[in-house]
């Protein structure tokens, strides 16, 4: 501890022993803080995300042909608003999430790594995949129905491994109900799919984001 | 009181405890974020840690990321255990709930 100033502490409050009970609430508030600390940027991420899928597939839904009744979106429009939100999340979580653990090294850093980088590499997979099928003939159609599908199943799947990694009961539900949409959503056809995208899926992430929070605010108290 | 760990019992100390003990096992963290984490000033901080660290409850790596120097802290196997026995002993006084 050589570089850092060493101040002189004749009187020192903090040597000082608390009582029993004082001392095993300091141990509990101090790990509750600490908790809320680390945890705090994740409802921000769900929160990003809700946004996004509500109004990105909102956007598309009302972009396509026989999707929203009320007003509609020139296509391009629709799709450069999803866009914007997709790479705009995508950014936001990925600055939070490389906070989330910072100044910690050890053996932990490899369920973080592993976690952050399968986002990407499983995402652009199931991308890729999509783009295999298209060049082999799916039509427009059904890739609007088959992108956001498998999309929902790989975040969803993420969700639970994130579960499984930080055993969370938050994203456990968060990532069933994400699953649920993207095995559900297909069946109401295009363009309607966009809509059970943008209510059930962006309503799963504005639920978990506000759940969350309110109970790192609880746990706080 | 007396079956208490002096060396953990004492406020500073305690949280500082609490918060390696939460880290994984042989998770170590950065002085600075260590002591964001407390909100201590980093001469307290440095006193304290001496302390843990001479009980070896607590060891202080110094490393170097390209060119400047890291201190990583982390509880030692012995440390994490003398933490646990303290909690264990603190409850018990409290009449053995949880």
């Amino acid at each position: 501890m050589t570089d850092h100033t060493e101040l002189p502490t004749p009187v020192d409050p903090d040597d000082a022993p608390p009582s029993a009970d004082e001392a095993l609430a300091l141990i509990r508030s101090q790990q509750t803080a600490l908790e809320r600390d680390q945890l705090s940027g994740i409802p921000w991420i769900l929160g990003v995300w809700g946004v996004a899928w509500s109004v990105g597939f909102f956007a598309l839904w009302s972009g396509y042909e026989g999707g929203n009744p009320w007003f509609s979106i020139p296509l391009p429009i629709a799709g450069t608003i999803f866009g914007v939100f997709l790479v705009g999340s995508i950014v936001t979580s990925a600055v939070i999430g490389m906070r989330l653990n910072r100044g910690v090294r050890g053996p932990s850093n490899f369920s973080g790594a592993v976690y952050g980088i399968a986002w990407p590499v499983v995402s652009l997979g199931a991308y890729l995949m999509g783009v295999a099928l298209a060049l082999n003939g799916m039509d427009g159609e059904l890739q609007s129905l088959f992108f956001p599908a498998i999309y929902a199943l790989v975040a969803g799947t993420m969700y639970l491994m994130g579960a499984a990694l930080w055993r969370s009961i938050d994203q456990l539900v968060l990532g069933a109900v994400i699953i649920v949409t993207g095995t559900v959503a297909p069946f109401f056809g295009a363009p309607t799919n966009n809509l059970v995208m943008a209510v059930l899926g962006g309503g799963a992430f504005l639920v978990a984001a506000i759940v969350m929070s309110i109970s790192l605010r609880r746990a706080a108290r | 009181m007396n079956d208490l760990d002096p060396v953990i019992h004492a406020a500073a100390r305690l949280r500082i405890c609490a918060t390696l003990a939460s880290l994984e096992e042989g998770d170590r963290i950065t002085f600075p974020r260590l002591q964001e984490l407390l909100d201590m000033t980093a001469g307290n901080l440095s006193t304290h840690l001496r302390k843990l660290e001479e009980a070896e409850y607590v060891a202080v790596d110094k490393a170097h990321q390209g060119r400047t120097p890291v201190t990583f802290v982390t509880l030692t196997r012995r440390g994490r255990r003398a933490f646990e026995d303290y909690t264990d002993a603190l409850r018990a006084l409290l009449g053995g709930t949880s």
